[in-house]
This record gives structure tokens, C-alpha cells and sequence, in this order.
């Protein structure tokens, strides 16, 4: 190829280039994180399915009564050690975040009753609603436990993660859905 | 989607498994030429293995850097097995500058190992792309085209299938310039292009990007950029090889 050549092939790539660069620039109407008009599902972008079970404490709970605070939606059951494991990291953040946002530990088809001794035996005091028939869970798509997913103040699922938390790892996702 | 293979009582989660494949294929194939091209190619496997190497343990000390307060609590969570707990940016860079440092610790020829290394990189790359495709990793725009895959109940371009089909064409045009006689780098040069390219054209079809400036999106302006400094590159080689010819003035 000459010079000639190679300057008007680098030109039109560099024109074409800028062209497309603005052509395809973000929409200002829609958010760059995306979840504006997509179906609940488990998905990251997506609005979080809602959940209406009934809690250990014999409380109703409905996951879209907590919309406009961050959400950490856990799933764990007493037999499963990465859980117990990761249980007093959820406890601490609870604590440390009252009122600002909210920790749910739903609990993977167990019997009331042990779950209840279990969580005054470690001294949980977030609301855990029971999936006695695992239906949330299949809902939700969990695979293995634990599984959490971080939920937004506008209901929009921004992290999902498989396996236990450490504190370094809550911090990590908590700075997606808490400012 | 298949998120996990399941294997018998085994769940192996899909995406993790195809970014080993693909690290592993990429190398495989970037050692394989580079034998093709005179290099040994154990130094291949030593710079990626040394940068993998470097990249887990850099990741997992800016984790701890970014944060530490957690860390004090409970410091032994640095070395813990916590798959999450990296942060890759600042990993990639270390493995980068590990791998640059073996290839010049052991006087490799640059072009040729960055040559050899080309074809691995795109191949991992598709690899890579497949795998979100299986999964549901980054995923594309809304879409009603013919082609489009639904995923949670929305019809979106497969763009990862884009990519990957950029990436399937920049590779074929990188084996073909290597079976060609041509001066050590063009290969290289040739891959950026490709997915420089590639990355420029398909990025406005993904449904989440991060943006520099007024909308437009980073990784399209770091594949032009890197498109357009390749070509530049090409060009000023094969001017230099191929000055113009000088008319004598006639007496």
C-alpha cells in the first residue's frame, strides 16, 4: 500500500470512528446500570422478584415494603457452615447500619422451630422469613448457599454473590447499593 | 443459560470454568507459535503462569489496601479462599508488568513473543465471550432481531456472540499473517487492529457500559484509540520499508 493509501484508510477509520463513538453514546434517558422497564427476575439490572413469606417470628414479610432503603437478601439454612459462618458478619452490619439499611436472611426449608433456637442461639435480629417449600429460592435461582444479592434503594438488583461473605467482601458490595 | 455444569452430585459453576479454558487455551496456542517462530515456547508458559501468579496475589493486597479496616478485623481473610475478595484491575496490571519482566529478564525478542502471544489472546478471548454468552454475563441491548437470545425474559443482542465473532476474524487474519513471511510485530500490530475494531463496533450493543464523557463509552474509545495507534504503527513500518521513489530532475 502507498503512503497515500495508508493516510486515507487511517482517515476513514478515524471518521467512521468518531461517528460511531457518537452514535452509540448512552442514552441520557436511560441509566448506564440499566433496570428501567425489565421483568423482576435474579438477575443483576433487573428488579428483585418480590417475596411474601412469613417470618420466624410469625410476622408477614413483603420484600416490596422495604423499596426505597438498600437491601442485603441472604439465603442460608442452619445445616450449611459457610452460612453459620458468614451469619455474625450480617449480624454486625445490621447493627451497624439501623434504619439505613435493611438485612434479610431467608431461611432454606427448615422447620420453625429449629431455625428459632438457632437464630436466638447466635443472636440474630434481622428478619428471617421462612421459604418452608423453597419456592422463593427456586425464584430466585439459588444454586448453592449461601447466596446473597444486594438490592438498591429502587428495588434493582446491583450485586449477586454465591458463597459465604467476609467483611471485607460486604464492604466491597454494600458500596454498590450504599453511598 | 447454564450457569453450572452439573456433574452428577458436582455443581461446577460455568463461567469461572470457561475463563480457565480459556487462559489455559490461549496459552497453549501462544506457546505453539511461538515454537513456529523460534521461540521457546516454556518461556510462553512461565510469563502467563508468572502473571497469573502475580495477578491473584496483587489483586487480593489492593483488596486488603481498599479495605482494610475489614482486614484489621479479621486479617487472616488475606489469605482466605474467598473468590470474591480481588480486586483485578490493579492484578491484571501486576501480571502484565510480571509477564513484561520475565520476556526481558530472559532476552526474549519482543515482537516475536507479542506476535506469538496474539493469536492466544483472541483465542481466549472468544472463549471467554462464550462463556458469558452460556451464563448471562454481560449482556446486550433489548432487541427484537431474529437472532436475538432471550435471557430473564428480555429478547437482547447476543453480544457476546459479536465479540466473539470479531475476535474469530481478527484471529484468522493474525494465523494468516503469521504463515506469511513478514517483519516480527505485524501479527501483534494486526490483532489490535482486529479487536480494537471489535470492541469499538460492538460495544453499543452492551447493556452496560461505563462512560467518559457525555455518554460515550470508554471501551469504545480505548478500542479505537488502540485501532488507530496500531494502524499508524503499520503504516510507518511500511512506508519505512517502501520509501516513495524520487523523480531525478531531468538535465
Amino acid at each position: 500500500m502507498t503512503r497515500r493509501t495508508w493516510n486515507l484508510a487511517i482517515g476513514i477509520v478515524l471518521v467512521v470512528g468518531v461517528v460511531w463513538l457518537w452514535a452509540g453514546r448512552i442514552p441520557a434517558a436511560e441509566p448506564a446500570a440499566g433496570g428501567s422497564g425489565l421483568p423482576p427476575a435474579p438477575a443483576l439490572g433487573h428488579p428483585a422478584p418480590d417475596i411474601k413469606l412469613t417470618t420466624v417470628t410469625g410476622e408477614t414479610f413483603a420484600l416490596s415494603s422495604l423499596r426505597g432503603k438498600p437491601v442485603v437478601l441472604n439465603f442460608w439454612a442452619t445445616w450449611c457452615p459457610p452460612c453459620r459462618a458468614e451469619l455474625p458478619e450480617l449480624q454486625a452490619a445490621s447493627q451497624r447500619y439501623t434504619g439505613q439499611l435493611d438485612i434479610i436472611g431467608v431461611n432454606q426449608a427448615e422447620p420453625a422451630e429449629g431455625v428459632a433456637a438457632f437464630a436466638q442461639q447466635f443472636g440474630l435480629t434481622f428478619p428471617i422469613p421462612l421459604d418452608t417449600n423453597a419456592d422463593t429460592s427456586r425464584r430466585y435461582a439459588v444454586r448453592s448457599l449461601p447466596t446473597t444479592f444486594f438490592i438498591d434503594r429502587n428495588g434493582i438488583i446491583r450485586q449477586i454473590q454465591s458463597g459465604p461473605l467476609t467483611e471485607a467482601t460486604l464492604a466491597q458490595a454494600l458500596k454498590k447499593i450504599f453511598p | 443459560m447454564s450457569p453450572v455444569l452439573q456433574i452428577g452430585p458436582l455443581a461446577l459453576p460455568t463461567y469461572p470454568i470457561s475463563l480457565l479454558v480459556a487462559f489455559w487455551a490461549g496459552l497453549a496456542l501462544s506457546a505453539r507459535v511461538a515454537r513456529h517462530l523460534g521461540v521457546d515456547g516454556d518461556h510462553i508458559w512461565n510469563a502467563g503462569l508468572y502473571g497469573l501468579l502475580a495477578t491473584i496475589i496483587v489483586g487480593r493486597l489492593a483488596h486488603g489496601i481498599e479495605f482494610w479496616p475489614a482486614y484489621i478485623m479479621q486479617p487472616l481473610d488475606i489469605v482466605g479462599l474467598n473468590a470474591q475478595a480481588f480486586l483485578w484491575g490493579p492484578g491484571a496490571l501486576a501480571g502484565l508488568l510480571v509477564a513484561a519482566w520475565y520476556i526481558h529478564r530472559h532476552k526474549l525478542p519482543w515482537a516475536t513473543v507479542l506476535d506469538a502471544a496474539a493469536p492466544g489472546v483472541l483465542a481466549g478471548l472468544i472463549i471467554a465471550n462464550l462463556g458469558a454468552l452460556l451464563v448471562g454475563n454481560d449482556v446486550g441491548t433489548p432487541a427484537t432481531l431474529l437472532w436475538a437470545v432471550e435471557i430473564w425474559g428480555v429478547s437482547r443482542h447476543p453480544v457476546q456472540l459479536y465479540a466473539a465473532l470479531g475476535e474469530l476474524i481478527a484471529l484468522a487474519v493474525v494465523l494468516h499473517a503469521l504463515c506469511k513471511p513478514s517483519r516480527p510485530g505485524t501479527a501483534a500490530l494486526l490483532g489490535l487492529v482486529g479487536w480494537g475494531l471489535t470492541t469499538w463496533l460492538v460495544e453499543p450493543f452492551r447493556a452496560e457500559s461505563s462512560a467518559v464523557v457525555t455518554g460515550i463509552r470508554l471501551w469504545q474509545v480505548i478500542g479505537l484509540a488502540a485501532a488507530l495507534a496500531a494502524l499508524w504503527v503499520l503504516r510507518r513500518r511500511a512506508v519505512a520499508a517502501d520509501p516513495p521513489r524520487v523523480v531525478e530532475p531531468s538535465s
